[in-house]
């Protein structure tokens, strides 16, 4: 077993390498391997992804997405680990330790992790390296019922009565246009707000970013959420492509896209920003700012733009916009909490992190 | 010592999957039967009882290990070896 440990500068030479695209299968995407080698947080000489090969085949990999966390006036690089996956016929050669280990020993033992699936738990937290940060809690609003969905999924085999499902959807589905039209009526929820769509983060936006985003762990700035926008780990596309299929991680949905919504005031001055991301039928909000007296009206704002996108679900993890949903009163089928995790590795227990602000898209969280 | 750490481990693990307490017993490898999670708490665990029951710490999640860890976590006797050469190491230098 050989690990190969690639850094920013050794994935750009694999982007260009026919050889590297070979293997049965894939530890990176080509547009995901784009993206690594755009973060402006990395370095040049950054390992981002570690890779076991067996044979010349891929038995396993790491991704690592460096990134900077912030408290007060000092700065700290880390690495986020992501897309962790080990071939579970090498199971028991070690290779996920040795993945692990390898990662923390590249980045001085300052790693973080967000999210992650139970097998990946159960690894950390055997290592005793980490440290789990306050959990980041939302709200999860069901804005469309999406029987079909929700059986289909559970119990594939009643596929056959997709149509009965599919016609109890869309009459549900107009039920909800109704009570949203009447709720649209009687209640004026943009309250004279108006928007800006961008794709890109403006001047006036990364300034706004910027004094609003002082108690952030990791204060994403005009380039660090241009990249996000920019260089996608889920493309929109129908089909899985011939490396989707060799890749263990999500590379495609049949709807994702960000867009940044600047909202304004009456009187014109702009009184908050949010990032949203659309993935098939969910619209999550990864990023927002604002100051507490306006929170209602983006709340307000972003509610107005997950009906106009016709989404079924929309899950927020701003606790103000969080706080601010029930004021609303607008119509929905049903709300639950929901929360992320986030651990740091114990070399970064010296931080005297108390008073810091989670985004719903921190970590590798605004990429899925 | 290491027989106390796989006393530890088997704690941790159900009676169908527990390491017998043998030199030559297979840790990781094609007829291994430790999995990530597992020998990555043998590591914790051998760190910690090193430093607790002969009063001195070794690291065994630096690259030097890891470049090697089908040799040294092969059996536990192999585990074995490299403690005490990784002990004398330190003593000597």
């Amino acid at each position: 077993m050989e690990i190969k440990a690639f850094t920013v500068g050794d994935l750009k030479t694999a982007l260009l390498s026919a050889d590297f695209w070979q293997t049965k299968t894939l530890p990176i995407t080509k547009h995901r391997a784009i993206s690594y080698s755009h973060n402006p947080r990395a370095d040049n000489d950054d390992s981002v992804l570690l890779v076991a090969y067996q044979d010349s085949q891929v038995i396993g990999y790491l991704g690592i997405l460096p990134d900077k966390i912030f408290v007060n006036d000092a700065v700290y690089k880390i690495g986020w680990l992501t897309s962790w996956w080990v071939d579970p016929s090498f199971a028991t050669t070690g290779v996920g330790a040795i993945l692990l280990f390898q990662a923390l020993n590249a980045y001085q033992q300052k790693l973080g992790v967000s999210g992650g699936s139970k097998e990946a738990r159960k690894v950390l937290d055997a290592s005793q390296k980490f440290t789990a940060l306050k959990t980041l809690k939302g709200l999860d609003i069901k804005f469309r019922l999406n029987v079909t969905g929700a059986i289909l999924g559970k119990r594939p085999a009643l596929k056959i009565f997709r149509v009965v499902f599919k016609i109890f959807d869309d009459m549900m589905d107009e039920i909800v246009n109704l009570r949203n039209f009447f709720w649209k009526r009687r209640n004026d929820i943009c309250q004279g707000l108006t928007f800006e769509y961008i794709s890109l983060i403006d001047e006036e936006t990364g300034q706004f970013i910027q004094r609003h985003h002082q108690l952030d762990l990791t204060r994403k700035e005009k380039a660090d959420l241009n990249w996000i926008m920019a260089y996608p780990w889920i493309l929109s596309a129908p089909l899985k492509d011939s490396s989707g299929r060799r890749y263990y991680f999500s590379s495609r949905s049949n709807r994702f896209f960000y867009l940044g919504v600047k909202v304004f005031g009456q009187d014109s001055r702009m009184v908050g920003f949010f990032m949203l991301k659309v993935r098939d039928d969910r619209m999550s909000i990864v990023y927002s700012y604002c100051e507490s007296q306006h929170a209602l009206s983006i709340v307000a704002a972003v509610v107005y733009q997950a009906l106009a996108m016709d989404v079924s679900a929309l899950s927020l993890y701003d606790g103000q916009l969080v706080a601010s949903f029930p004021e609303l009163g607008c119509p929905y089928w049903s709300t639950k909490g929901i929360s992320r995790g986030f651990s740091l590795s114990k070399a970064l227990a010296e931080i005297p992190l108390t008073n810091y602000r989670l985004h719903g898209g921190d970590g590798d969280l605004a990429f899925y | 010592m290491l027989f106390n750490v796989i006393d530890e481990l088997n704690e941790l693990r159900p009676a169908e999957e527990h390491l017998e307490k043998n030199l030559m017993a297979p840790l990781i490898g094609d007829s291994g039967r430790l999995d990530s999670a597992a020998l990555i708490n043998l590591i914790v665990l051998t760190e910690q009882k090193t430093a607790e029951e002969l009063g001195r710490p070794i690291l065994l999640t630096d690259d030097r290990t890891m470049s090697q860890v089908k040799e040294v976590f092969g059996t536990l006797g192999n585990l074995a070896e490299y403690i005490q050469r990784l002990l004398s190491e330190k003593r000597d230098g």
